[in-house]
């Protein structure tokens, strides 16, 4: 569990640093518009954000600290929540801003508290006020404290309000604030920021155009989420610096969600999180996941229990299998010896994470830039071909290696320095050879540009050779040589290496790209239960009670439930049958008639062992349990009581579910 | 391709399925209504009683999935002190389930349980019942939103603070509301507060939008239980059993809800004469020309007639009852108890 939430620490640490960073360019752009801004209109920034309303929070926080150290300390973050109304706009308004000030300079000032408790007369007048006596504060304050804020702050900052999402503010408080303010702009310098999760159009939809004009408006547009994916990937899953990895398929269920779903970073960190917390809680060989050096400490302290545990390992069995049999035995046998050889397949393990990723991303760049991208576009979906299976029996691979033959010298020369630099940034020792073979590919390249002339020489001359002739006989005769030629020709000196180094870097694949599914003890470093994944965290509650009142079988293990098909046993519980009869009806359902049926199907089960004393008394409790299971459907939702006709009720879904 | 296909083929059947259940508005059933039938309408405790007689059937494959969910009961609480909380859904009353949770593992640390079905409960109480209970604070807030305020400073300030919130039923009448999910979502958020809830509506996700789910932080669980909604169904109303006489907050709103603007303000003048006068014993109820000369002075009816026929309305919806004085007046009464009609009134306050 330690090392657990060290790992996702760590990872947390990251993803916050690499958001920051992607977002910081941006923000500088926004804070240098601020900067700059001053005219009669209120300058207003739209934010574009993206769908992904999750994701911001990060963004605002992290825009409002730069904003702060740079620019103004006056900085109020408005959720339409908190806002219904232009009154609780104002109280929040004044609550955040008088709050701020207090943060910066730490003035522990009695009025302000006063202030602050008193939020019911929250006025603009009173904003003004509260705002000129701040700036004269400021300016009329001891030299010190001049200093550093003048240094940090102009001499009459901005006040910086933040709409955290524009959609859902109501149009009339959104547009009472903004006449409000501008008629105040000349003693109260405002900015506006507005996050917009849709498009820009939505402020004119929104605004009537008597208060846009009012705005001064400038458009800023954020990265989009499928790029922060594609780097989130290639920082936490295409590195060895994270000794945890995600299966195939895990990787694919949580790409999945974040396509087809939400666009939504923080839910795939969420299931990366998720993927953490499930392997190391049911995988017992987890502890080895870590650094390699920890891990051979570890494998030292192993138990013979958790050695019992290796051994059970689908993928060292299989290595088992394949070693000699007096090797098998004391592998089989010997605790230590054991340990000995987990130590090296870790290590082996490590060495080809290192090396795999390094070779996955050579050969992405000759991938990505082929036409139709036979292997996709994104490293990520190279990653996932390479991980599901062999990558070079497929077709995708097969057509793309086709189409590097014949790439032409230009992109094959960049694309080679390419991979040159990714091999010599790489930690791993085995490329020297890698490189210096490549290397030597580019010389010959160069060497290959001064040939070229000499080629086109031999072409132009055929070419002069059949302008000469004009005879009809000899020009077919010289067109047939000409072709045989052609056909028998030996190929350029280009083409051979283009062959080449084609068919190197296909080795170079076969080598190190080899799935993980094949490695010896993946099994604990790789997490690939993508069900759990998928139940917990895309549930599908409506399927589960589907399930449940069509085949109750599948839940309770009893022989009598059993049946085939769409029929249902009568023995089920009543209100899987209530169910069944249910959708057999139309849009409204008759209780007296739903009632009889329910009734006979039940007596058919109890019929031959109740005796007709007591049948008034089984008619009461079927009655009973009747109203029961309409009431459990109505709390499901699947009836509600209705009023088109006496003693009906409406059906809620339609079809088999 | 042959997948997409059948998949296909079986969107365009759903589709199918819905534009035939609605399309013709005649609808085909029998005349039949349960008067006719010959059988004595049953209460509430007679239901209960005849339900005790029936015995419940496979109670030994329930008891194995019950033990199924039970085995989880760790990985939950590791989950939600990593973070995330948990949700299950599924067939059958969680109740019990959760009930068990709470009594293995929660037995010393602080916890909440919280009654979804109840058909009176409310935000507020909830949140107050963490205000004064568990950071016992005395003091009353203006509103929800400043309440959820102070709490989360309090947590925030105070890491020891922890507190387990178990909610029966989240996607209740009275907590399905989207500022009630939205308090809720905000409380869940905190790191110091460990949620876990259970839903049974098959439209529960839909009051869910992105930012609460992120809020939320979910995991799903199935917990298919197939035990009987007993606690769950006894509060629901419904159409077979007989109406008890007093009135729950849930119907009554529900009932207001359906009437006209000016209906609704005719109910709220008589609930706010009502609740004025509360401290007073001898209080008969509103007569019916002060009624009347009040309703007039606030626009709501134009003639004498319009009020008799809304005042009929309320009193076969059982929402008022009248009462002749000694003097032969007619007086009104809202047959509700006080807490309800606050608790009514401070709600359409809020919807308003």
């Amino acid at each position: 569990q330690q090392i657990q939430e060290d790992l996702s620490k760590q990872l947390f640490d990251n993803l916050v640093s690499f958001l920051r960073r992607s977002h910081s360019e941006f923000q500088e752009k926004t804070t240098e518009w601020t900067c700059r801004m001053k005219s009669k209109e209120i300058p207003t920034a739209a934010l574009v954000l993206g769908v992904n309303v999750t994701d911001h929070d990060l963004t605002f926080r992290s825009l409002s600290e730069v904003l702060q150290n740079n620019i103004t300390p006056y900085i109020a973050l408005l959720e339409a929540k908190d806002c219904p109304g232009i009154k609780n706009l104002m109280q929040k308004l004044m609550g955040q801003l008088m709050n701020c000030y207090v943060d910066v300079d730490s003035l522990e000032d009695e009025d302000y508290v006063q202030v602050s408790q008193n939020r019911v007369r929250c006025s603009m007048t009173s904003l003004i006020n509260w705002y000129k006596s701040v700036t004269k504060k400021t300016d009329s304050e001891t030299p010190r404290k001049k200093r550093t804020s003048s240094s940090r702050h102009w001499q009459s900052p901005p006040v910086v309000v933040i709409f955290r999402d524009m959609e859902s503010f109501t149009t009339k408080v959104l547009q009472d604030f903004i006449v409000i303010s501008s008629q105040r702009i000349h003693e109260l310098p405002l900015v506006l920021i507005f996050g917009i999760a849709t498009s820009p159009m939505i402020i004119h939809s929104l605004l009537p155009h008597s208060v846009s004009s009012l705005l001064c408006i400038e458009l800023f547009q954020s990265i989009s989420s499928k790029d922060h994916l594609s780097t989130l990937i290639d920082k936490l899953l295409l590195t060895a610096q994270f000794p945890f990895k995600l299966g195939e398929k895990v990787l694919q269920v949580l790409i999945n969600i974040f396509l087809y779903h939400d666009f939504s970073i923080q839910n795939f960190i969420k299931g990366f999180q998720l993927c953490i917390v499930e392997h190391f809680y049911s995988q017992p060989l987890s502890v080895l996941c870590c650094r390699l050096v920890d891990a051979k400490k570890r494998v030292d302290s192993l138990s013979h229990n958790q050695c019992e545990n290796i051994r059970r390992l689908p993928s060292f069995r299989r290595y088992v299998e394949s070693q000699v049999s007096e090797k098998q035995i004391a592998l089989l046998t010997t605790d230590s010896y054991l340990k000995e050889i987990i130590q090296k397949l870790l290590e082996d393990l490590h060495v080809y994470h290192e090396n795999y990723v390094s070779v996955l991303r050579c050969l992405h760049v000759f991938t990505s830039s082929l036409p139709k991208y036979p292997l996709g576009k994104q490293i990520r979906e190279l990653h996932c071909a390479c991980l599901e299976d062999q990558v070079w029996e497929t077709e995708e691979y097969e057509s793309s290696l086709q189409l590097a033959r014949m790439l032409n010298k230009s992109d094959l020369v960049t694309m080679l320095q390419q991979c040159v630099e990714i091999f010599v940034s790489s930690s791993g020792k085995e490329f020297d050879k890698t490189v210096e073979k490549l290397k030597e590919f580019l010389t010959q390249f160069q060497k290959l540009e001064a040939e070229a002339f000499q080629e086109q020489d031999v072409s132009v001359s055929s070419q002069k050779e059949l302008q000469k002739k004009t005879d009809l006989y000899h020009l077919q005769k010289t067109l047939l040589e000409l072709k045989e030629s052609r056909r028998s020709k030996k190929l350029t000196k280009f083409e051979m290496l283009r062959f080449e180094v084609v068919d190197y870097i296909d080795s170079l694949v076969r080598n190190y790209l080899v799935p993980a599914d094949h490695k010896t003890l993946h099994e604990i470093v790789y997490f690939n239960t993508a069900s759990v994944l998928r139940e917990h965290l895309n549930a599908a509650p409506r399927i589960a009670l589907h399930t449940a009142l069509n085949n109750p079988y599948w839940y309770l293990k009893n022989q009598a439930l059993k049946s085939d098909g769409g029929t249902i046993s009568n023995k089920a519980p009543d209100i899987c049958i209530a169910y069944k009869l249910h959708l057999e009806c139309g849009r409204l359902i008759n209780l007296v008639d739903w009632l009889e049926a329910f009734s006979t199907v039940v007596m058919a089960v109890e019929g031959p062992n109740a005796d007709a004393a007591s049948s008034d008394q089984v008619d009461d409790i079927i009655h009973a349990r009747f109203i029961r299971a309409v009431s459990e459907l109505e709390l499901l939702g699947f009836i509600k009581p209705s009023k088109q006709k006496t003693d009906h009720v409406a059906r809620l879904t339609w079809g088999g579910c | 391709t042959l997948g997409k296909k059948i998949k296909e083929n079986k969107m365009s059947n759903l589709v199918e399925e819905y534009f035939e259940a609605h399309s013709s508005s005649k609808v085909l059933t029998s005349d039949r209504t349960l008067q006719k039938l010959q059988k004595r309408r049953l209460n509430q405790q007679t239901l209960h009683d005849l339900l005790k007689k029936a015995p419940l059937a496979y109670a030994a494959e329930i008891k194995e999935l019950n033990q199924q969910h039970e085995s989880l009961f760790s990985k939950w609480m590791l989950q939600l002190h990593l973070g995330f909380n948990i949700v299950l859904y599924g067939l059958g009353s969680k109740r019990d389930l959760l009930e068990k949770f709470r009594t293995s593992m929660l037995q010393d640390s602080v916890h909440l349980v919280v009654n979804g079905y109840f058909p009176s409960i409310t935000v507020r109480s909830i949140l107050n019942s963490i205000t004064e209970e568990v950071l016992e604070h005395i003091g009353t807030f203006r509103s929800p939103l400043d309440q959820l305020e102070f709490i989360v400073k309090r947590f925030k300030e105070d890491s020891s603070l922890e507190l387990y919130v178990l909610i029966h039923n989240l996607d209740s009448q009275m907590l399905r509301g989207e500022r009630s999910q939205q308090i809720l979502a905000q409380l869940s958020s905190l790191p110091s507060i460990y949620l876990i809830a259970s839903i049974d509506h098959i439209n529960a996700p839909l009051m869910w939008d992105q930012a609460k789910l992120s809020l939320y932080n979910w995991l799903w669980y199935e917990t298919t239980t197939f035990s009987p909604y007993v606690e769950e169904t006894s509060y629901e109303n419904s159409l077979l059993i007989q109406q008890s006489g007093s009135l729950a907050l849930s119907s009554l709103t529900h009932v207001l809800r359906s009437l006209t603007l000016n209906a609704r303000g005719i109910f709220r003048l008589l609930a706010q004469y009502q609740l004025e006068n509360k401290d007073n014993p001898s209080y008969p109820g509103l007569s019916f020309q002060d009624f009347y000369q009040q309703c007039r002075e606030a626009f709501l009816v134009n003639s004498d007639l319009t009020l008799r026929a809304q005042l009929t309305e309320f009193r076969d919806h059982k929402l008022i009852r009248t009462k002749r004085g000694a003097d032969g007046v007619e007086y009104l009464l809202i047959p509700v108890d006080d807490s309800t009609l606050t608790d009514f009134l401070e709600k359409e306050d809020e919807d308003a």
